[in-house]
C-alpha cells in the first residue's frame, strides 16, 4: 500500500487510492453514507490534505466503514469509541489530521459519555455522524435520534422520542456545531471543510438516509424539513445558537449550516516524544529526589 | 534492639494521624540508614471514623518480609469514646492488637480521656506508657494537629533514638520549606513534651529503659523511602511510557497521581478519563499513535476495560495494562489485598488474543518488570498486563538509590522508515514467520495503514474469507510462540526443588515465602521457593522440569480457588496442595509455616488461613 510522494494532489483520485474500490463498497445502493464520502473527497481535496497526514477513525456500523473506501490511514475500533480514540492520538500527535466518522447508534447511545465529554474536552477533532435514526448495520432497531419527525402524544419508557443531538452539543460545551445532508454533498463538503479548520472539537450531524431500514425519514423527507441557517445568524453567539434551534423546533424543522462556532482558548499542545533518541538518557533525579 | 523491630500504629483513620506518624517514623529512620518495610497499610475504603492501622517494620539489615502479625510496641492513637457504646471507648487498636503484642513488648496509647485497663497485659510482661498527647497538644501547644509529633517525641524517646532531634529538625524544615519557623519549633517541643511523658513513665516504675535502642547506621549509598506504585512509574517513565489514562480507583490511584505529577516533566502526558473506557481509548490512541502508553486500574476497572483488551490484541496495538490487584468480587473490599485476577487476566475478553501476563514479587521487581512490559508490548503489539496487588502497590519500603541506575535502551522494533516503505511496500497486517508485523505511525510520508479490530486481512481491509481468517488469526496467535521461545522467563527457585516439598508462588507475597523457607529450614525441614513472574503465555516448558522434582507441591496464593495451583495442574498435569488465604489481610510466615506443616505431616490437601475476631474488653474511661 503506497502512496504517491506527498504531492499537493488537487483532484479527488487522490483519496481513491488506498482504498476499497468503488464496486466493493458494502452499502445499500442508494444509502445516505455515498453522499458524505463523496462530499468528505471534495472537504480534503479543498483543504489540499495529504493522505498520510490524515487517520480517520470509524465508529462500528455501516457509517464506520467509510475509512476503508478513502486513502488515509484508517482506525476502527469498538462500537462507541471513535472519540476517545481520538482524543489519545491528538494528545500524543497533535499534527495529525483527525477524523471520526461514526454513526448516531455509535455516538449517542453507547458512545454519549465519549461524545460529551469530547464536547468539555474540545479536543482538535472533527466528528461527522452519519445520522440515520437507526442501527443500520444490526438491521434497524432504533436509534436514539430515531422517530424523528413522528408524533409523540405519549411515550413509553421503551420507546421515548428522539432528543436532538445539537442541543445536546451545545449543552455540552462544544464549540463547533453544524448540520449537514449526503443529499446536498456539495453544501455537506463546505461544512466539513470548516468543521476541520476549527481550532477545536467541531460536531457536524450529518443527515444521511437509510434506504433500507429508515422509510420514514427518506431523502424527500429530509429535503422538506431541512432549511438553511438564515444569513443573518451569528454562529459565534451561544444565545443566538439556542434561539435558532428553538426556532426551527417550533417550526418543525432542522437547521442545514453552521449552529455555533466560537473557539475557546486553549494552551499550546506539545507533541509526546516517540522516537528512541527522544526518550534515552532521561534524568531521574526529579523523581527521586521526593523519596528521600 | 536486636537487629528487628515491629511497631503497629493504629487509630481512628484520617483523625488520628496513623499515616503521618508511620511515614514520619519511616521517613527519619531510612534516611538514619535503617532498612523499613511498611508492607501492610490497613485502612478503610470509608474516609473517616475506621479503623486504621500500619505496622513499620525497622531493621538492620533488609529484612527478608513482614514476617508474622506479632509486634513489639503498639502504638494506640485513639482518645475518645466511641458514641455508639459509651461503655466500650474507642480501643480498637488495643482491642485488636494487643494479643499481637509480644510478651515484654510495649505499649504506648493516647490517654488524654483516661486510662485503660492493661492488666492482661501488664500479666505478659508488657511495659504500659499512657501518654496524653492530644491534651498536651491542644491544652499546652494549642494546636492539636501537633499530636502526632508529640507521639513521634515519645516513641523516639522510648527507642532512644535522635534524643538531639537532629533528624526531626530536618525533615520539619524541609516540610515546612523553612518558611515557617514557628511551625517547626512548635513540632520540635510538641516532640519534647512526648518525651518527657515517657521520661516521667521511666522515673516511676524505676525501669532503666525498655529494651529497643535504635542506632543510626552509615550506608554507602543514601536510602529512599518508597512505596511500589513509586517504584513501577519511575520504571514505566524510564521504559519510555509517555502517556499514562486512569480513572480513580484505589488501590490504582496513586499511580494516576504520580504519573500526573511526573509524566508532563518527561515530556508526556497523563490522562484522567472520564470512565475507564475512555481511559484505555485515549491510551489505544496514543499508543497507535507512536506513544509508549499504559493503563492502570483494578478489578472493576479491569472489567470494564475488557471489550479493549480484544481491539488491542486484534487490531496489534501495544498497550501496558497494570491491574492493582485488591478483593473482589465486585467492588469486593477495595483497600484489602487480594490475588483473585490471574484467571481474569489471562483470558479476560471473547475470542482469542495474544497476550503477555507478567507478576512482579517484590517492589524491585515492580521497577524492572515494568520496563520488560513495555518492551513486550512494543515488541509483540498487545496487551501486556502487569499484575500488581495491593500490599505490592503499597508496601513502602527503603531501598538503594543505586536501584534505579538500571540503563534503558528503547528499542522500537518493526517501525518502518520511508526508505524501507519505498523499497518494500506496506502491509500493515503482513504474515510473518514470527507473527509479528512491521508497523508504521501515522504521518509517516509514504504510507498509509488501515488497523481494524474486526477480521481483516494483510492490508488491514475487512474480511471474512475462510481462508485469510484463518492466516491471520495463525500469524498473531504464532506471536506467542516467538514469545515462548524468546522472551519467556522462567520461574525463580530458591533451593534445590529435587525431593523436597516446594512452594510456589506468585505476585507479593514472595518474601513471605522465603522467611517461612528459613524457619522450616531451622526447624529442620528442608523446602525450596518457586516464583513464577510470567504467567502467560505459560511457559510451561521452563517451570515442568523444575516442579516436576518436588515431592509435594504448595501453591501458596490470596485467593479463594487456587488459581495458579489450577494452572500449574492444567498446563504440567502436576497435583497441588494448596495454602490459601482471602479474609483481606497478608500472608504471615506462620501462616505459611502452619500450613506447610499440615500439609506435609497430615497430608491435608487444601488449607485455608483464617484469623479470630477480636474479643472486647471491658474500660473505664477517665476524667
Ligand atoms: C459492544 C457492542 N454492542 C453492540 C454491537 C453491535 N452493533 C454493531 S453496529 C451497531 C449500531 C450501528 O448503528 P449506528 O451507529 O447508528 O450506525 P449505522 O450502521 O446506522 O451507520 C451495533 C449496535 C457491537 N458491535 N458492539
Ligand atoms: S443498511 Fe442503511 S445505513 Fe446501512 S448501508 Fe444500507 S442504507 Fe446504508
Amino acid at each position: 500500500m503506497s502512496v504517491q510522494p506527498a504531492a499537493r494532489a488537487s483532484a479527488s483520485k487522490v483519496w481513491e487510492e488506498n482504498a476499497v474500490p468503488r464496486h466493493r463498497i458494502q452499502w445499500c445502493p442508494g444509502c445516505g453514507d455515498y453522499g458524505v464520502l463523496n462530499a468528505l473527497k471534495l472537504a480534503f481535496t479543498r483543504l489540499e490534505l495529504v493522505p498520510h497526514e490524515v487517520l480517520l477513525i470509524g465508529g462500528i456500523g455501516c457509517s464506520g466503514q467509510i475509512r476503508n473506501y478513502l486513502n488515509g490511514n484508517g482506525f476502527h475500533g469498538t462500537h462507541g469509541g471513535p472519540l476517545a480514540y481520538a482524543l489519545g492520538v491528538k494528545m500524543a500527535n497533535p499534527d495529525l489530521r483527525v477524523v471520526a466518522l461514526a454513526g448516531d447508534g455509535d455516538t449517542f447511545a453507547i458512545g454519549v459519555e465519549n461524545f460529551v465529554h469530547a464536547c468539555r474536552r474540545d479536543p482538535q477533532v472533527t466528528l461527522i455522524v452519519m445520522d440515520n435514526g437507526v442501527y443500520g448495520l444490526t438491521t434497524g432497531q432504533r436509534s436514539p435520534t430515531g422517530g424523528l419527525g413522528q408524533d409523540f402524544p405519549e411515550f413509553s419508557e421503551e420507546e421515548p422520542p428522539p432528543f436532538s443531538p445539537l442541543r445536546l452539543a451545545l449543552a455540552a460545551g462544544a464549540t463547533f456545531i453544524a448540520q449537514s445532508f449526503s443529499g446536498d454533498p456539495k453544501h455537506a463538503a463546505e461544512v466539513y471543510a470548516q468543521a476541520m479548520e476549527h481550532p477545536g472539537f467541531a460536531f457536524v450531524n450529518d443527515f444521511s438516509p437509510c434506504v433500507t431500514y429508515n422509510k420514514f425519514n427518506t431523502y424527500d423527507w429530509f429535503r422538506e424539513r431541512l432549511q438553511p441557517v438564515p444569513a443573518d445568524h451569528d454562529p459565534t453567539s451561544l444565545e443566538a445558537a439556542w434561539e435558532l434551534l428553538a426556532d426551527f423546533r417550533r417550526r418543525g424543522r432542522s437547521p442545514l449550516g453552521v449552529v455555533y462556532r466560537n473557539p475557546r482558548r486553549r494552551k499550546a499542545q506539545r507533541r509526546v516524544p516517540m522516537w528512541p533518541q527522544e526518550l534515552e538518557g532521561i534524568d531521574l533525579e526529579p523523581m527521586l529526589r521526593a523519596f528521600r | 534492639m536486636a537487629g528487628r523491630l515491629k511497631v503497629l500504629v493504629g487509630g481512628v483513620q484520617l483523625r488520628d494521624g496513623v499515616g503521618t506518624v508511620v511515614d514520619v517514623v519511616g521517613r527519619i529512620a531510612t534516611r538514619a540508614g535503617l532498612h523499613v518495610l511498611a508492607n501492610e497499610r490497613n485502612y478503610a475504603s470509608t474516609i473517616y471514623g475506621a479503623h486504621q492501622f500500619d505496622p513499620l517494620l525497622i531493621c538492620e539489615e533488609p529484612p527478608l518480609s513482614h514476617g508474622d502479625d506479632q509486634v513489639d510496641i503498639l502504638v494506640a492513637l485513639e482518645f475518645d469514646s466511641n458514641p455508639d457504646a459509651p461503655q466500650q471507648p474507642n480501643r480498637d487498636t488495643i482491642l485488636r492488637h494487643g494479643a499481637h503484642l509480644r510478651d515484654g513488648g510495649v505499649l504506648l496509647y493516647d490517654a488524654s480521656t483516661g486510662t485503660v485497663p492493661t492488666e492482661a497485659l501488664e500479666a505478659r510482661g508488657v511495659r504500659v506508657f499512657p501518654l496524653p498527647a492530644r491534651h498536651i497538644a491542644l491544652r499546652e501547644l494549642k494546636r492539636e494537629v501537633v499530636k502526632n509529633m508529640v507521639v513521634v517525641g515519645a516513641l523516639f524517646r522510648l527507642l532512644e533514638f535522635d534524643m538531639d532531634q537532629h533528624y526531626l529538625r530536618a525533615l520539619l524544615e524541609e516540610r515546612f520549606a523553612r518558611k515557617a519557623q514557628d511551625l517547626v519549633d512548635l513540632n520540635l517541643r510538641a516532640a519534647l513534651r512526648g518525651r518527657a511523658v515517657v521520661e516521667e513513665v521511666l522515673r516511676e516504675r524505676g525501669w532503666p529503659s525498655v529494651g529497643y535502642r535504635l542506632e543510626p547506621r552509615s550506608t554507602s549509598e543514601p536510602l529512599l523511602f518508597l512505596s511500589g506504585t513509586d517504584a513501577l512509574g519511575v520504571g514505566a517513565i524510564q521504559a519510555g511510557c509517555r502517556f499514562y489514562a486512569g480513572y480513580p480507583i484505589t488501590p490504582a490511584s496513586p499511580l494516576l497521581e504520580f504519573m500526573d505529577r511526573y509524566l508532563p516533566a518527561y515530556g508526556g502526558r497523563s490522562l484522567q478519563g472520564q470512565n475507564e473506557r475512555e481511559s484505555i481509548r485515549a491510551a489505544l490512541g496514543a499508543s497507535l499513535a507512536g506513544a509508549r502508553a499504559m493503563v492502570g486500574s483494578s478489578g472493576p476497572g479491569i472489567s470494564l476495560k475488557v471489550e479493549e483488551f480484544g481491539l488491542a490484541g486484534a487490531a496489534e496495538i501495544p498497550i501496558v495494562v497494570v491491574d492493582s490487584q485488591r478483593a473482589g468480587p465486585s467492588t469486593g473490599m477495595p483497600t484489602k489485598t487480594e490475588q483473585a485476577d490471574l484467571r481474569m487476566a489471562i483470558s479476560a475478553g471473547h475470542g482469542e488474543i495474544p497476550r503477555i501476563v507478567l507478576a512482579p514479587s517484590t517492589l524491585e521487581e515492580c521497577y524492572t518488570l515494568i520496563m520488560d512490559a513495555f518492551h513486550l508490548a512494543d515488541k509483540y503489539q498487545c496487551p501486556v498486563f502487569f499484575l500488581t496487588d495491593l500490599t505490592l502497590a503499597e508496601v513502602r519500603k527503603s531501598v538503594p538509590q543505586s536501584l534505579f541506575r538500571e540503563t534503558v535502551r528503547i528499542v522500537r522494533e518493526g517501525v518502518l522508515t520511508e526508505e524501507d516503505l519505498r523499497r518494500d511496500g506496506f502491509r500493515r497486517f503482513r504474515l510473518t514467520e514470527s507473527g509479528i508485523s512491521p508497523r508504521i505511525f501515522p504521518g509517516t510520508p509514504g504510507a498509509v495503514f488501515k488497523m481494524s479490530g474486526t477480521e481483516h486481512d494483510e492490508s488491514g481491509f475487512v474480511t471474512t474469507d475462510p481462508p485469510r481468517r484463518q492466516a491471520m488469526m495463525e500469524k498473531r496467535m504464532r506471536k506467542m510462540e516467538t514469545y515462548l521461545r524468546e522472551d519467556a522467563r522462567g520461574p525463580q527457585v530458591y533451593g534445590d526443588p529435587a525431593g523436597r516439598p516446594v512452594l510456589v508462588g506468585w505476585g507479593s507475597t514472595k518474601p513471605v515465602l522465603l522467611e517461612a523457607r528459613e524457619r522450616l529450614r531451622a526447624e529442620g525441614l528442608e523446602v525450596a521457593v518457586v516464583q513464577i513472574t510470567h504467567l502467560w503465555p505459560f511457559p510451561t516448558h521452563l517451570v515442568k522440569p523444575v516442579l516436576q522434582a518436588a515431592s509435594v507441591l504448595i501453591v501458596c496464593e490470596q485467593n479463594y480457588s487456587g488459581q495458579l495451583a489450577d494452572l500449574i495442574q492444567e498446563r504440567c498435569l502436576l497435583p497441588t496442595r494448596r495454602i490459601l488465604k482471602y479474609n483481606g489481610r497478608v500472608f504471615y510466615v506462620s501462616d505459611i509455616v502452619r500450613g506447610v506443616h499440615q500439609i506435609v505431616r497430615q497430608g491435608i490437601g487444601e488449607v485455608r488461613v483464617a484469623e479470630a475476631l477480636p474479643v472486647p474488653v471491658e474500660a473505664h474511661e477517665g476524667e
